[in-house]
């Protein structure tokens, strides 16, 4: 089987030749900037400075000899547009505070915070407040929340539609140069869609916008399923109209070279529990979730993957009902996550694309050698009939030692009878 | 029902105006601001809390309860004080220097607060020196760190050494929580108490004070 055979075999629910490997297929199935870097050193590749794929979470691009080098067999596909309003062109190199040099939008244009940090400002105004904010011993850009104020009566749905659009020619041109050039390495393409997240907090603050206006902070955005539900329905009505139209140009354009889509990345439920009830999620997302999924069915081959972190084993059902074929990041970590029991209950019908391996303990803190032993654990748990693509859970961050992703990689080697 | 049962009820249910008219209502009819603090706010905050522990109840229902509560609190603050009523206890919290996530510590704020906790909130990415200084300010019996990421958790050692170098460590409890926040990570860094959710960190809160009250100042 190649790269792609594999994945579309797992994710159709058929035992595949060996399990398939994602490290960089998705903008939260990443590596770290910082990360990338140690390792290009730890395999032996040339230097090479790292292209931050989101100056937010400062997950980095993997680039083709480094995923060769590590039997990926995923390739992302990526918008032009990124955090804070910066499109992703005319790269310019960024220092990192631990002096690591990296690619970041031409518009980047960070300004000092006093205590050693950064501010980020939305499509790189400095003259409009800061959206973005790297404190001092931090590895990422964070949110800062608009000073804005709103009147209940004068919401208008409009208002938090403003970041959303139909892509224009050069984000078009953009998308479908990024899909050329995953198909081109012969690895399965993921089509990361930008703009398809619903309420996804990330995106709520609209960092990226000079004079946000609506719901943008992120306690208000939380409370407004239960007190304002028919202003967040709108909201997702416009937004699912625009995506549907997106949808169908990306399709018509390069559809049979896409076999995964990446729509949505919004958490439900924090370590111990739901965000919000499954009632909620019925009423409030499911429908959006349900048009974008089914016409994506109906158009395309191309298997839909849900993102949200935490403890989501009691929404997996409403996943599956809104037509989600694969969950991520399955932080296995978290309270009724237990790996066996997930793939016993649900393996059928959704596949779990990570929980490879503990981000939060095992993978920073462990030896290599527990890497090893959790990584063959979790393979022979969620790999068994397919429905299962390798990732840890979420991106790995800075503070991961080489040696301890190295082991991760081997060991799925290891299972897969490559090594 | 009671008007201090209805006060608990509307705010379990997050009916701000409601709660406000009917914490006016008790007020006129003479009960003391104690007693619809603690038998109609902090009770009806009690419930959510257990019910929000149980899977019951989610974060928005515990949000829009906490401003219900907080609408009745600016009515009855200025009579706490005249009834000459003192916090249960005070508490400074914050998340830990280079981390900007709050979500979490924010809950906890709410939850400590409908305990009838004075809970000074120093926001994110606080340095040490600003926890220390508020501890002094507000002669608090708590800190309360937060730290959602595995790259900033160490920071809360760091804390607990300025604490030390300042000399007070012995007249705070430590408390510690957030995403990658364990038992065996709280007794390596020598904090007092790790809580798993918001409910448990106020439960955990009280009874520190309650068993070193006067101690711990």
């Amino acid at each position: 089987m190649n790269a792609r055979e594999r994945l579309t075999a797992s994710l159709s629910h058929r035992q595949p030749d060996r399990i398939p490997f994602d490290l960089g297929g998705t903008s939260v199935s990443s590596l770290h900037v910082k990360c990338i870097g140690q390792l290009r050193d730890y395999y032996g590749l040339p230097k090479e400075h790292v292209t931050a794929w989101s100056i937010s979470s400062m997950a980095g691009i993997v680039p083709a000899d480094l995923a060769d080098r590590m039997g990926v067999d995923t390739a992302a596909a990526i918008a032009r547009g990124g955090p804070f309003g910066m499109p992703r062109e005319n790269l310019k190199l960024w220092t990192m505070p631990d002096g690591q040099q990296i690619y970041v939008p031409g518009l980047f244009n960070p300004t000092p915070d006093g205590n050693g940090g950064w501010y980020a400002h939305p499509q790189g105004d400095t003259s409009c407040p800061p959206s973005g904010h790297m404190p001092t011993k931090c590895y990422y850009f964070d949110n800062i929340e608009p000073k804005i104020d709103f009147d209940e009566d004068k919401l208008d749905p409009a208002d938090n539609l403003e970041e959303f659009s139909v892509l224009g020619a050069a984000d078009t041109q953009y998308l479908l140069r990024s899909v050329e050039e995953a198909w081109q390495t012969g690895r399965a393409v993921v089509l990361n869609m930008p703009g398809a997240g619903l309420g996804d907090i990330s995106w709520v603050p609209g960092g990226g916008l000079k004079h946000p206006k609506g719901v943008r902070t992120i306690e208000e955005w939380y409370v407004s399923p239960l007190l304002r539900p028919e202003y967040i329905q709108a909201v997702f009505e416009g937004q699912t109209d625009i995506v549907l139209v997106n949808l169908k140009i990306i399709n018509d354009a390069c559809g049979d070279k896409i076999d995964v889509v990446y729509t949505c990345g919004t958490d439900f439920a924090h370590q111990n529990g739901l965000f919000l009830s499954p009632a909620v999620f019925r009423r409030v997302w499911a429908p959006y979730y349900r048009k974008v999924n089914d016409w994506i069915h109906a158009n395309t081959k191309w298997k839909i993957l849900k993102h949200s972190c935490g403890a989501v084993a009691q929404l997996l059902p409403c996943f599956i009902e809104a037509g989600f074929d694969i969950v991520n990041p399955v932080q296995t970590s978290a309270v009724g996550m237990d790996p066996a029991t997930l793939k016993k209950e649900f393996g059928r019908d959704i596949a779990f694309w990570g929980g490879g391996v503990d981000t939060q303990h095992v993978l920073p803190l462990g030896t290599p050698e527990e890497v090893r032993k959790q990584v063959l654990e979790r393979c022979e748990i969620f790999g068994r009939d397919g429905g299962f693509v390798f990732n840890a859970v979420h991106n790995v961050q800075n503070d991961v030692p080489a040696e301890n992703i190295a082991a991760m990689v081997d060991a799925v080697k290891e299972f897969n009878g490559d090594l | 029902m009671t008007i201090l049962e209805n006060i608990s009820v509307s705010l379990q249910e997050g009916r701000a105006k409601e709660v406000k008219e009917l914490v006016q209502q008790a007020i006129e009819a003479s009960i003391s601001a104690q007693t619809i603090l603690e038998e109609g706010l902090l009770a009806g905050m009690t419930v959510i809390g257990e019910k929000f522990r149980a899977g019951d109840v989610f974060v928005p229902e515990v949000m829009i309860a906490a401003r219900a509560m907080n609408t009745g609190m600016a009515l009855l603050k200025p009579l706490l004080a005249g009834e000459g009523v003192e916090a249960t206890g005070k508490v400074v919290i914050g998340t830990v220097k280079g981390d900007l996530h709050d979500i979490g510590k924010n809950l906890v704020r709410m939850m400590m607060q409908g305990k009838g906790l004075e809970v000074i909130d120093l926001g994110a990415d606080v340095s040490a020196e600003k926890f220390i200084q508020a501890i002094n300010d507000h002669r608090a019996d708590i800190l309360a760190l937060s730290a959602m990421l595995t790259t900033t958790m160490h920071e809360m050692k760091v804390v607990i050494e300025a604490l030390k170098a300042a000399g007070i460590r012995d007249k705070v409890k430590v408390m510690v929580g957030g995403a990658p926040i364990t038992e065996g990570f709280r007794a390596t860094i020598g904090a007092d108490v790790y809580s798993v959710d918001a409910a448990s960190a106020s439960e955990r809160a009280i009874a520190l004070i309650g068993r070193d009250a006067g101690a711990a100042k």
